[in-house]
């Protein structure tokens, strides 16, 4: 029990939503026979979430910085649509849709942000007014008609990567895809470790981070064998490699790039952000940007994945974004949170979703259920904090992301 | 008016956190009709005990008996403790802005008839009470028109709705300026004449002084000793050594300025409010910082001295009208607080809490926060410079913390300074502004970051200090501005400054003083 | 490194005795089950898994055929996962990807959106289902492989016919103002009975019989938004004070009986005389309204005879048989022409209300 302690850096009852989302990956596979961990399954999740979850990369930034975006089902929904009908009616082709798709979403997030940053008006308001305007606005361009796109824009929504190279049995590139992972992964611990040493930092016993990096690849190994043995012509669908490639990136940007810091400082303390240089407004505006931008992108997966349009895609996408986040660990004040906690949160709701799904529970229990699992998650999360712990999703995710210190509240309140 | 019996007896009090013993055995006894101070260093305990004692920390989450009018008292919450009679006035105040006054006196203990509101009695009452505490308002004011000084008297007239027998004053005159903070301690004085029993906490060693009638000192979670005033005078500094567990030899460390040529000169520097155009803050206002030289700034609260140091660093308060700067020899326009760090300016923050420090950070990122670009190559942080550098200045600083990861939020008012104090220095400014640099921070930590201000100076930079404590500015400074509504009222040289010239100078005004309108 | 790359070879291992090996199926099976109209079928167990996805629970019809393929399909043997799709298309689409993966043999779609189901259907064929879409046709993909549904074309002639007898009965002679109300846009059926009506209606409102006072009589005027009766009972709101102020409202064209009710809502709030409103779907509460005399006409497609229908349909293909087709001519989805089983609606007035839902339990009794 100790050694575990150390593999996941603090007390049991902190493993969190990692082990929330295990759990539910074993309950469900016991209760569907199976089913869960099958490898169409498994695709399955991934694809049918990877637009939620690259919205709830997004709207990580945006809740850190102190903000919301309710547009984003509306702005993904306008997005896409204009794509639709650019691709049918002008035969622009895949690509230059999906530009012209990120271009229209940078275009509406610089209006959105130009409202929240330059003018100030609060971004629930904003935003609740985008989602009228730009719901409206899909409407209006789509005529309230679902409007078909063609086979090679689906790719990004409902493609996979090809078979190349010998038979094995397995999707090679798949298996190359998760080789390559965890190899990087490996790597970068081992020279961080390195690194934290030379610093004088205190590292903890070697075999601690062998057995965790062991855990890991593991993990990565075991979804991507999963994925390269399902049937012949599916593997890695485009859509979870588009995520893992936004996971990394905004992962990346957001603990170790500048503007990075700056999202978390606005969002800590504005003031204090301000006086020490952070160009607020510009960070503001910035982060609704960049949500509408990934929700242009999500928008565009999910016209891909359902081969059309409609009046109605992305209704409600921005509820099932927020949740992802908070479940993921975000603070509704600001400030804390991390992408790779978001997008556990979302896969923890994605599980659930499949899992029940699967079981055959009604869409209406689904939904009771689901909302239960936000509650408990977040008031798990509150209740950890009030006892001087940290904060879960935090702890898990501290190696990738920078906020472990939010035990703050009692000692705050202790000094006169 | 003296009764034998004490009014509370706090006894064997221990209370813990997860990982923390704030209160480790604590006794405290107060007399019916003190005046009964409490004196400790930052996170010495005492307002834990304070907390414990007003329900605040239930009763079963701490050890110990309270004994309040020869009773035993259990309270669950401050319900329970006002129903008592124990009323605490904290030192962030629980007033509402947007209600008036005699709402926010009644609130939680409205004056009803059937569930209604009776607003005639309200108001009438609240009139009787703020005569008692010598507040001329009317009662139907909103909070948000008065300043803090009348604020704070409004919250003793709540407490006095209650019913009050033993009053807490948590840091009462810390936001107040030296008329209100004396109209206060008088007020003190006439409760104690009405038989209201006060406990006092407070940092302001010399009100202390002039107006405990005993005194208790708190040093890491144990009550060290209670100092019987009536027994025989006791002075700061045996209450300095009893809180810090030794004695300071002097409170300033010795300082031989060097001082070289004009590093830093403002000519006729003219700022309006922010939301109100036609008033001006800053009146042509012109000074000068040599190299080297630590220039101190004298003004009341509302005198447009935080207002006009934050509008020289980079325009970040209110609407610049005019005038000019100049930095080391060169004309510098800086609009914007990048600039104006950039061109070398450093500005530390009076409210630290609010406007200095992100709480949710830990120290090594807010060491680093307002230079990334010295860590970062393309825009990516260089973790282990970060580290390194922000481990530099902790051992430079002798900050109190386990390592640099730790959160800022869990230190110290004096240790979270010093990291504060890190962040500009970690800018190399070749001027840097501290507004208000030891306030709420206890008198070791002080004395530290005295030191550090005057190596500053040694090492050839110019440092301007805007205080409200007068003895700190006289003993730090090597010249003194006085500003008194936005305008420079005068300057004097160390040897020629002493608080009564100051006090003259920063009282000079054209009209009547409105002093508490700070923004 | 060695112990790195030792970690990674034991990794590896480990994850490839998770998983078991390789791929199941490498050959994909060239014969599907349900192959198209034509293609034989292929026999599958009696107690195969059949999957039923519906729409959002909006009215009672979807909750009654829940019920139905529930019950009819455990009573054939099947084993049944019946599903709503309340969240909307992606929840729909994670549905029958969830029931490809439980290995339906059929999958019956009643879709949301006819049109956003084409990559799901198609890994449902893939995986060697049949597809069959439910009341409301799935386009642009080649892998749906029946259609069932009422003839919703005849729906609106119907509708069309049943609001001009209903106005020549209360005033014998034109001209007649009325108001045109349409479903709404994502569901494909919403403009065909609005065609139906129309080509009825049109002639008429062109030599000048029946007159639309708001003009508003093209199909994108005249939609309701995701069916819902708050969206048409604004919209009656909006007519009614805008062109109905000294006009009489003779008679509205409704598709469906939520949003008749809607629109009667409405007009009795204005306080104007009710007009002769059409409807579809025989639900309890217009029928109610059709005895009280409010609503003029309804559509009994009666749930029962369509769930059958689908029945049969997936019991002649656990068989191997053909299922009956009554038209593979009209239905192209964009892709393919799906061969479809259409069955005949019947318009329900006062008049014949007793006699058509004599066999109901639950409209028998309001109509007796």
């Amino acid at each position: 029990m100790n050694k575990l302690k150390e593999i996941f850096g603090g007390d049991t009852r902190q493993f969190g939503m990692i082990f929330a989302l295990v759990f539910l990956i074993v309950l469900f596979q016991v209760l569907t026979d199976g089913l869960t961990l099958d490898p169409g399954n498994v695709i399955n999740i991934f694809q049918g979430n990877s637009y939620i979850l690259v919205m709830a990369i997004g709207m990580v930034l945006v809740i850190i910085a102190g903000h919301i975006d309710l547009s984003v089902g509306s702005v993904a929904a306008f997005a896409g649509i204009v794509v639709a009908i650019a691709m049918r009616d002008w035969g622009i082709p895949w690509f230059v849709g999906i530009l012209l798709g990120l271009v229209i979403g940078a275009l509406v997030g610089a209006w959105q942000g130009f409202w929240v940053a330059f003018i100030g008006i609060p971004a629930f308001i904003v935003t609740l007014a985008g989602m009228l305007i730009f719901r409206g606005a899909n409407q209006w361009v789509g005529k309230s008609n679902t409007v078909p796109v063609d086979e090679s824009f689906q790719t990004i929504g409902a493609g996979y990567l090809p078979e190349v190279g010998p038979k094995t049995g397995y999707n090679n590139l798949t298996i190359l895809i998760g080789l390559l992972l965890c190899a990087a992964l490996i790597g970068g611990a081992v020279r961080n470790r390195r690194n934290q040493a030379r610093i004088g930092a205190d590292v903890g016993p070697a075999s601690v981070m062998w057995i965790r990096l062991g855990l890991i690849t593991v993990a990565i190994l075991a979804v991507a064998m999963l994925m390269a043995s399902g049937r012949r012509g599916t593997s890695l669908p485009i859509s979870a490699l588009i995520l893992g490639a936004l996971v990394l990136l905004y992962g990346f940007i957001s603990t170790r790039t500048i503007i990075g810091r700056h999202v978390y400082a606005v969002g800590g303390n504005r003031h204090a952000a301000e006086l020490s240089g952070v160009r607020s407004k510009r960070v503001n505006f910035l982060v609704m940007m960049n949500m509408s931008i990934l929700a242009s992108l999500a928008g565009m997966m999910f016209v891909a994945r359902s081969n059309a349009s409609g009046p109605f895609d992305g209704v409600g996408w921005e509820l099932d974004a927020i949740a992802a986040v908070f479940i993921g660990g975000a603070a509704v004040t600001g400030g804390v949170g991390t992408v790779v906690g978001a997008v556990i949160g979302g896969l923890v709701m994605a599980v659930l979703n499949n899992g029940l799904q699967l079981l055959g529970v009604g869409a209406d229990m689904t939904q009771i259920i689901k909302g239960l699992v936000l509650l408990a998650a977040v008031a798990f999360d509150v209740y950890n904090k009030s006892q001087g712990r940290r904060s879960i999703t935090g702890l898990l995710t501290q190696n990738f992301g920078r906020r472990a210190t939010q035990d703050t509240t009692e000692t705050v309140k202790q000094e006169s | 008016m003296v009764d034998a019996a004490p009014i509370l007896e706090m006894t064997a009090i221990t209370k813990t956190f997860p990982g923390v013993k704030a209160l480790d055995n604590v006794t405290l006894t107060v007399r019916r009709g003190d005046v009964h101070a409490i004196c400790g260093e930052n996170g010495a305990g005492k307002s834990t005990l304070m907390k414990v004692l007003s329900g605040v920390h239930p009763h079963g989450t701490y050890d110990g008996t309270i004994r309040f009018n020869g009773a035993d008292v259990t309270f669950n919450n401050i319900r329970d403790s006002e129903h008592a009679g124990i009323v605490i006035i904290h030192q962030e105040l629980a007033l509402i802005p947007e209600l008036s006054i005699a709402e926010n006196i009644f609130l939680g203990n409205e004056e009803t008839k059937n569930g209604v509101i009776d607003w005639v009695r309200t108001n009438n009452r609240a009139r009787e009470l703020l005569a008692r505490v010598g507040l001329v308002e009317d009662p139907e004011t909103p909070i948000k028109n008065i300043g803090v000084g009348k604020q704070q008297l409004v919250e003793i007239a709540k407490a006095l709705a209650k019913d009050v027998q033993l009053l807490i004053l948590d840091e009462p005159t810390a936001a107040l300026n030296e008329d209100d903070s004396r109209h206060l301690l008088d007020l003190i004085r006439g409760l104690q004449g009405k038989g209201i029993t006060s406990i006092m906490i407070s940092h302001k060693l010399n009100e202390i002084e002039a107006i405990a009638d005993a005194i208790t000192i708190i040093r890491d979670g144990q009550t060290v000793e209670t100092l019987d005033v009536r027994e025989g005078a006791v002075d700061e500094d045996r209450i300095i050594r009893g809180m810090v567990g030794r004695s300071l030899e002097s409170r300033f460390p010795d300082h031989t300025p060097e001082i070289g040529e004009v590093m830093f000169e403002v000519k006729d520097w003219t700022v309006a409010h922010p939301q109100v155009p036609d008033r001006l803050v800053a009146k042509q206002s012109s000074f000068f910082v040599r190299r080297g030289e630590i220039v101190g700034f004298a003004g009341l609260m509302g005198s447009g001295r935080t207002e006009l140091m934050r509008s020289i660093f980079g325009h970040s308060y209110g609407t610049w009208l005019g005038g000019e700067m100049t930095l080391n020899g060169k004309k510098v326009d800086l609009r914007n607080v990048p600039a104006a760090i950039d061109a070398g300016i450093g500005y530390l923050t009076e409210d630290r809490k609010s406007l200095g420090l992100n709480l949710l950070d830990d120290i090594k990122t807010t060491t680093v926060s307002a230079k990334l670009k010295k860590i970062a190559h393309n825009f990516v942080i260089d973790r282990r410079a970060e580290h390194s550098a922000a481990d530099d200045y902790r051992k430079a600083l002798r900050t109190k913390t386990p390592n640099v990861d730790y959160g800022v939020a869990k230190l110290s008012g004096g240790n979270q300074q010093k990291v504060v104090l890190a962040k500009w220095l970690f800018t190399d400014p070749d001027l840097l502004i501290l507004d208000e640099p030891t306030r709420g921070i206890d008198v070791g930590a002080k004395f530290e970051i005295y030191g550090i201000i005057q190596r500053l100076a040694n090492e050839g930079k110019g440092v301007i200090v805007v205080s409200s404590e007068l003895p700190e500015l006289l003993g730090l400074s090597d010249r003194i501005y006085t500003i008194s509504e936005g305008r420079i009222t005068g300057v004097l040289d160390k040897g020629h400054a002493d608080q009564e010239s100051l006090m003259r100078l920063m009282t000079k005004t054209s009209t009547t003083p409105t002093p508490k309108d700070a923004a | 490194m060695r112990s790195l790359t030792k970690v990674m070879a034991a990794s590896a291992v480990a994850a490839l005795a998770l998983t078991g090996c390789g791929r199941a199926d490498e050959e994909t099976p060239t014969d599907t089950a349900g192959g198209g109209a034509s293609g034989a079928a292929e026999a599958f167990p009696k107690d195969a898994l059949i999957g039923v996805s519906l729409p959002q629970k909006t009215s009672e019809n979807w909750v009654l055929a829940e019920n139905l393929f529930k019950d009819d399909l455990a009573k054939a043997g099947f084993k049944a996962d019946v599903q709503f799709a309340n969240g909307g298309v992606g929840e729909q689409q994670n549905q029958i990807q969830s029931m490809v993966t439980k290995g339906a043999k059929v999958i019956v779609i009643g879709a949301i959106d006819g049109a956003q189901l084409g990559t799901q259907v198609k890994a449902a064929k893939d995986a060697g289902a049949t597809v069959i879409a439910y009341d409301r046709l799935i386009k642009n993909t080649d892998a749906v492989d029946y259609y069932v549904a009422y003839d919703n074309f005849k729906v609106g002639e119907l509708q069309g016919n049943a609001l001009l007898e209903g106005m020549a009965a209360k005033k014998p002679q034109g001209p007649y103002n009325i108001e045109l109300f349409a479903g709404s846009p994502d569901d494909a059926n919403a403009q065909v009975f609005f065609d139906g009506a129309m080509s009825v209606l049109k002639p008429k409102i062109d030599d000048g019989t029946l007159k639309v006072t708001s003009n508003q009589t093209a199909f994108n005027q005249a939609v309701t938004q995701g069916w819902k009766a708050e969206n048409a009972q604004k919209r009656m709101d909006t007519l009614l004070s805008a062109s109905y102020a000294s006009a009489t409202l003779d008679g509205v064209l409704s598709p469906n009986d939520t949003l008749a009710r809607a629109i009667i809502t409405s007009v009795k709030a204005a306080g104007k005389p009710v007009p002769v409103v059409t409807g579809q779907d025989s639900e309890v509460e217009s029928v109610k309204s059709i005895m009280a005399g409010e609503q003029y006409s309804t559509i009994n497609k009666d749930t029962r005879n369509l769930v059958k229908a689908t029945l049969e349909m997936v019991a002649a293909l656990q068989k191997g048989e053909k299922p009956t087709v009554t038209d593979d001519k009209s239905y192209d989805n964009g892709v393919k022409v799906v061969p479809a089983n259409l069955l005949e609606p019947l318009i329900v007035t006062k008049a014949n209300a007793k006699e058509a839902y004599a066999n109901d339990p639950t409209l028998s009794k309001v109509t007796g």
